[in-house]
């Protein structure tokens, strides 16, 4: 076996699977996975679409294989995909009605992050108002600090103009500290 | 520094551009912009550190998020619907990979697959993006031939990270197996025998190591 040609770069990879290799597909998921499915389950809130999102991302990327031109980073196409189809499913779901799991999962307005975070720890109370956030805005929170994207990069996985992404982090971090002062735990800023 | 732009920011910007300026893909204006900042406001590292803690809790929410175990399995079958049933094997070194393997143990086929594949994406990801450091890659399989190297076995519950971090501290590099028996050879760097025993002796010493077997010396390559 020769360690080279194990070391394909992702866009090597990209090339292969375009070439129909599936052997490269593979990989390609078992590099990326876990990570697609978790940006998904934070879109949509259940397990159970992301199974199917996640899969069908990278199925995308076999058949769109051939048309990746190479200007961003395989992660970074893959995310737009992901976020792409998680849009989609879940403007089906808006129209189809929801189930329960996806009812369990949205946040309960009436009971804010400041409200249950008052007993918490300043660490837990902060992922809690992390997750309390607006979809908008903590997708890109998860984008820059999870996987670690830069601002150019959230833009093209957000098909959003770069000084949006930059707006929306400033109002994604106004919100947690608004949210944590509230929960006993003022940092100063905003 | 004559050629640093001065930026006056407010700090709901610096706000802004501190996740990225932590996640590092910060540059240009926006990077002095922040750099400024966090040299001359005493409550600008206060800031910094908040925005840490933010980072460490959002990575914790998505850690905690754990993709389905029979995931592959999934997708290989959504994949084979897509294109068909896989005909034979290519030619490429992943199959050959997954032949050798379905040969050995049940158990130890699935630990070493395993760990074979996560140090090959190790080394996929990290000697493909040199920047970042990592395992070395070896090279061509005639300078293979020739570099010392020792046959090594690893743990089942060996993990990928703590593997390739002593590697690529040490400059050694997986460059061919699992054979088998689950045994890799992994290339050895010294020009002496001395330098090649010191390294061999850490590598039998790591906790992750089940067996080492010295292979090819410096002085033996001449």
């Amino acid at each position: 076996m020769s360690a080279g040609a194990d070391s394909a770069s992702d866009r090597e990879l990209v090339a292969r699977v375009a070439r129909g290799e599936r052997a490269a597909v593979r990989l390609l998921f078992m590099r990326h996975h876990a990570r697609v499915y978790r940006f998904v389950v934070r879109q949509t809130g259940s397990e159970s679409m992301a199974e199917d999102i996640a899969n069908e991302v990278f199925l995308e990327a076999w058949r769109q294989a051939a048309r990746f031109e190479g200007r961003s980073e395989v992660s970074t196409w893959l995310l737009g995909i992901a976020r792409y189809k998680a849009l989609s499913a879940r403007r089906r779901r808006r129209e189809e009605g929801i189930d329960d799991e996806t009812a369990a999962a949205i946040p309960d307005d009436a009971d804010s992050p400041e409200v249950t975070a008052m007993k918490e720890d300043k660490g837990a109370a902060l992922r809690r108002c992390v997750d309390g956030l607006a979809e908008e805005h903590r997708v890109v929170v998860d984008l820059a600090y999870y996987h670690g994207r830069a601002v150019s990069e959230i833009a093209e996985i957000l098909s959003i103009p770069e000084a949006t992404v930059k707006t929306r982090m400033f109002y994604a971090r106004k919100k947690l500290g608004e949210a944590l002062k509230a929960a006993g735990h003022d940092r100063g800023w905003p | 520094m004559s050629g640093k732009k001065k930026t006056m920011r407010g700090r709901d910007e610096l706000e802004a551009l501190l996740p990225f300026y932590l996640n590092g893909t910060l540059s240009g204006e926006d990077l002095l912009a922040v750099e400024d900042w966090l040299a001359a406001d005493a409550e600008a590292m206060a800031a910094l550190a908040e925005a840490e803690m933010e980072a460490a809790e959002t990575s914790a929410a998505n850690e905690a998020i754990r993709p389905p175990a029979d995931a592959l399995a999934r997708f290989n079958r959504a994949l084979e619907r897509e294109a068909g049933p896989a005909g034979a094997a290519s030619g490429n070194p992943f199959a050959a990979l997954w032949q050798r393997l379905a040969g050995l143990p049940a158990g130890l086929a699935w630990a070493t697959a395993a760990l074979a594949v996560a140090l090959v994406l190790y080394q996929a990801v990290y000697g493909g993006f040199g920047e970042r450091g990592g395992v070395e890659i070896a090279g061509t399989e005639q300078d293979e031939a020739k570099r010392p190297f020792a046959l090594v076995v690893f743990k089942a519950d060996a993990r990928m990270a703590d593997i390739g971090a002593f590697l690529s501290a040490n400059g050694a590099a997986i460059v061919g197996g699992p054979t088998a028996t689950g045994v890799f050879r992994v290339a050895i760097p010294g020009e002496t025998g001395a330098e090649y025993d010191r390294v061999v002796a850490l590598v039998a010493a790591q906790p992750f190591v089940e067996q080492v077997t010295p292979g090819r010396r410096p002085a033996d390559a001449n």
